[in-house]
């Protein structure tokens, strides 16, 4: 939150003034080299993912899904912090739903407990549980479902009815038939979905064990083939980079909207203040999971390491160059270390976050009503100033520009 | 509003160029408006605790008033609005995963006590507080006979209470603390120089302009093929036009007294916002039912196009005057 506050202020200026002892084409050069190295872990990851996925559809067992389950969470830390690259890279927001949408309307896909409810004012296909029914009609079309395919769940399903909260594709469908809707509410757990969701003949709990796994594998091929595709754009000669360099102003400005953008409107407010405000255990990036206190971290770690210009992939392989960092430093000093100072807190505060849930008190817990800890962990204030006297409250620098639209 | 009432709303509400646009906004647009939602808020909470029928033409009134109120403000989205998520808790919407109605849902099945009084309310869920929820409270078929008639009165009061309660701390804090700090900016305070202050009111403005036209319209308009009437604004009370005029009405006060004594961008801009109040008083829709219908849809695509004609004026003429872009804006990401 508190790097949002710079970056929607300050940084603009820096890009408005030429800094010229830093080639500028080389700061986007070392911002395409590391999204062709974020995607290209994501992709490594998501292929042992898919590996594991097809181990568990084979044998199912406890084991082999835990081993799916573990694969996930790798293969969201690379993920994670591509996010950056969204909102100033035109070709990464038009893809981007296809992989990391969510919220989504679980029962869409697979079985639900009867809290979920059925068909909502929002979505009539809140229900629809594809899993359980291999025909039906979609916006007056009828759909075969027999074979649950890649091109089913892309061409089909994903988005139904132009619903986003319809997703049919990508990391948290995935994370969803894995781990099963998280019935615990604000209470310690995640999903507990049991490996025997995909156990074979009599021993099949919940019904459609193979069309389960039928629609686990399309999901994670499908993953792994829209990954590939986004890592081949930042490839030396790919889309994105060209675009990205076309004009090195907006280049730069791609960078900084995408650092902005997914701090504040997305992250901070979206993600983190809205969950707290609601008070609801579904408002976690990773709700099935848990894994939400991790999804805030890498992200923030992103904007960190776009604007170093510093990045460590998932096999140890540093990737450096010239960054926006240097070009700020040469411009003006004072606002580079303002920055890196503010980002240094900022990952302080995320770890703080992500430390607690590690040690069991989950993301969704701290979103309980008036849990104090838990609200002063995911706002960033130490606890003593939850409740400020009202001679303090327009005075501290909390709102200082961390308005609701401001 | 028939197109010669909005004629005249122009008319009599001319916005007479001040040399100091920051003091000028300070003391005609914002402190005026907070002060009205604050006594408009008290007024409902005092009727809220004299009827407790959700039929009851005084209380709907009431409700209406501090709803007027709340639009007419709802641009100003700094300092004491955001303090405690206090504009949040008045105000929740767009809600796009249905959080309100499930919210209060819960609160009614089980009676929460949380509904005792404001105090205890102020910890509630932001989606179960507020003018959207006080609409199901008053107006939804389902909400408004569910659970025990005792119960239901407690929790429409607690919401007023609360309400109230919000808008007043946001009036206090803007009359003792913060109208100060946009007059007078100094190096160590939280806007440190007249231009941030300028910054600040300028995106408000097109913040303002960006959530009637993306949200307030553009919800309800959905896609060609897949209209979605059920999406617009607070339609179970039959306010929708009503907050688009409201809010445009509030947001060209700002504008014009942002555009100070340039002529010529000032008759731009009144030209703008006349043309969009005219043609949303022709549609005569209250509740844009009509983007269902191709004939009726195109004229409500067209206010939306008049809206970001508003707007690229904004963004390209008013702007570069007072020296200030938009930059992020919580309305960024997806």
């Amino acid at each position: 939150m508190k790097y949002a506050c710079l970056t929607s202020t300050v940084l603009f200026v820096s890009v408005a003034a030429p800094a010229f002892a830093v080639d500028k084409a080389e700061v986007l050069k070392t911002y395409a080299d590391i999204a062709f190295a974020k995607y290209s872990d994501s992709l490594t990851t998501a292929q042992r993912l898919q590996t594991a996925v097809t181990a568990l559809v084979s044998e199912p067992s406890a084991a082999a899904l835990q081993d799916a389950k573990s694969a996930w969470l790798a293969a969201r830390v690379p993920y994670q912090q591509t996010e950056v690259y969204r909102f100033g890279n035109p070709i990464v927001d038009d893809w981007e739903g296809k992989v990391n949408a969510w919220p989504l309307d679980e029962g869409l896909i697979d079985y639900v407990d009867a809290s979920y409810g059925g068909a909502s004012d929002e979505n009539e296909f809140a229900a629809l549980n594809v899993i359980a029914n291999p025909r039906f009609t979609l916006s007056g079309k009828a759909i075969d479902a027999t074979k649950i395919t890649p091109a089913l769940l892309e061409g089909s399903l994903q988005e139904a009815d132009g619903i986003e909260a319809n997703v049919a594709t990508g990391y948290h469908a995935i994370e969803f038939l894995l781990w099963g809707q998280d019935l615990n509410g604000h209470a310690a757990g995640a999903g507990n979905r049991s490996w025997t969701d995909y156990a074979k003949g009599a021993a099949c709990t919940n019904d459609n064990c193979d069309r389960r796994g039928e629609y686990l594998g399309a999901a994670t091929e499908l993953l792994v083939t829209d990954l590939e595709w986004m890592a081949a754009q930042w490839a030396d000669g790919g889309a994105a980079r060209a675009v990205l360099t076309a004009d090195t102003t907006a280049g730069l400005a791609a960078i900084l909207s995408g650092m902005g953008s997914l701090s504040y409107g997305e992250v901070a407010g979206e993600r983190m203040r809205l969950g707290v405000m609601l008070n609801d255990p579904e408002e976690e990036h990773s709700c099935f999971a848990d894994n939400t206190h991790n999804d805030h971290y890498y992200d923030g770690l992103a904007v960190q390491n776009v604007y170093l210009g510093t990045y460590v992939r998932s096999d140890g392989t540093l990737v450096t160059g010239p960054s926006l960092a240097d070009l700020v430093a040469l411009k003006d000093p004072a606002l580079d270390v303002e920055m890196q100072t503010k980002l240094s807190r900022t990952m302080m505060s995320l770890g703080r976050i992500k430390t607690t849930a590690e040690a069991g008190f989950a993301y969704d817990q701290m979103l309980e009503r008036g849990n104090a800890a838990g609200e002063s962990l995911i706002m960033g204030r130490p606890l003593r100033t939850i409740a400020p006297k009202p001679a303090q409250q327009g005075g501290n620098g909390a709102h200082r520009r961390f308005g609701g639209w401001g | 509003m028939k197109p010669v009432a909005v004629c005249l709303a122009l008319l009599v509400t001319p916005v007479v160029a001040a040399a100091d646009p920051i003091p000028d906004i300070v003391d005609r647009h914002i402190l005026p408006k907070f002060h009205l939602l604050a006594q408009r808020t008290k007024a409902l909470s005092g009727a809220a605790h004299q009827e407790c029928d959700p039929r009851s033409a005084a209380l709907r009134a009431a409700y209406g008033a501090a709803f007027d109120a709340w639009v007419s403000a709802s641009h100003l989205r700094f300092g004491p609005t955001e303090v405690n998520d206090r504009a949040f808790a008045l105000a929740f919407w767009s809600d796009k995963r249905g959080a309100t109605p499930r919210a209060l849902t819960a609160l009614l099945t089980q009676e929460d006590s949380i509904a005792t009084s404001a105090q205890t309310y102020a910890e509630a869920s932001v989606a179960a507080r507020g003018v959207y929820a006080l609409e199901y409270l008053l107006y939804d078929e389902a909400l408004i006979s569910m659970a025990g008639a005792t119960y239901r009165c407690a929790l429409l009061q607690a919401v007023s209470a609360d309400m109230a309660a919000s808008a007043s701390a946001i009036y206090e804090d803007w009359q003792s603390d913060f109208a100060a700090k946009l007059r007078s900016p100094e190096p160590a305070a939280v806007y440190r120089s007249p231009a941030e202050v300028l910054q600040v009111l300028f995106k408000s403005l097109s913040t303002g302009l960006q959530f009637t036209s993306e949200t307030r319209l553009g919800r309800p308009l959905g896609r060609f093929d897949r209209p979605r009437p059920a999406r617009a604004e607070a339609r179970r009370s039959g306010r929708s036009s009503r907050h688009v005029q409201m809010s445009l009405a509030a947001q060209q006060d700002l504008a014009l007294r942002l555009a100070g004594d340039e002529a010529e961008l000032r008759a731009k801009l009144q030209a703008g916002f006349m043309r969009a109040l005219l043609q949303l008083a022709d549609l005569q829709d209250p509740v844009f039912e009509g983007v269902a219908d191709p004939q009726s849809r195109l004229k409500i695509e067209s206010l939306q196009q008049s809206v970001d004609a508003i707007r690229a004026i904004v963004r390209e003429d008013l702007g570069p005057k007072l020296g200030v872009t938009v930059g992020f804006n919580a309305l960024d990401g997806d």
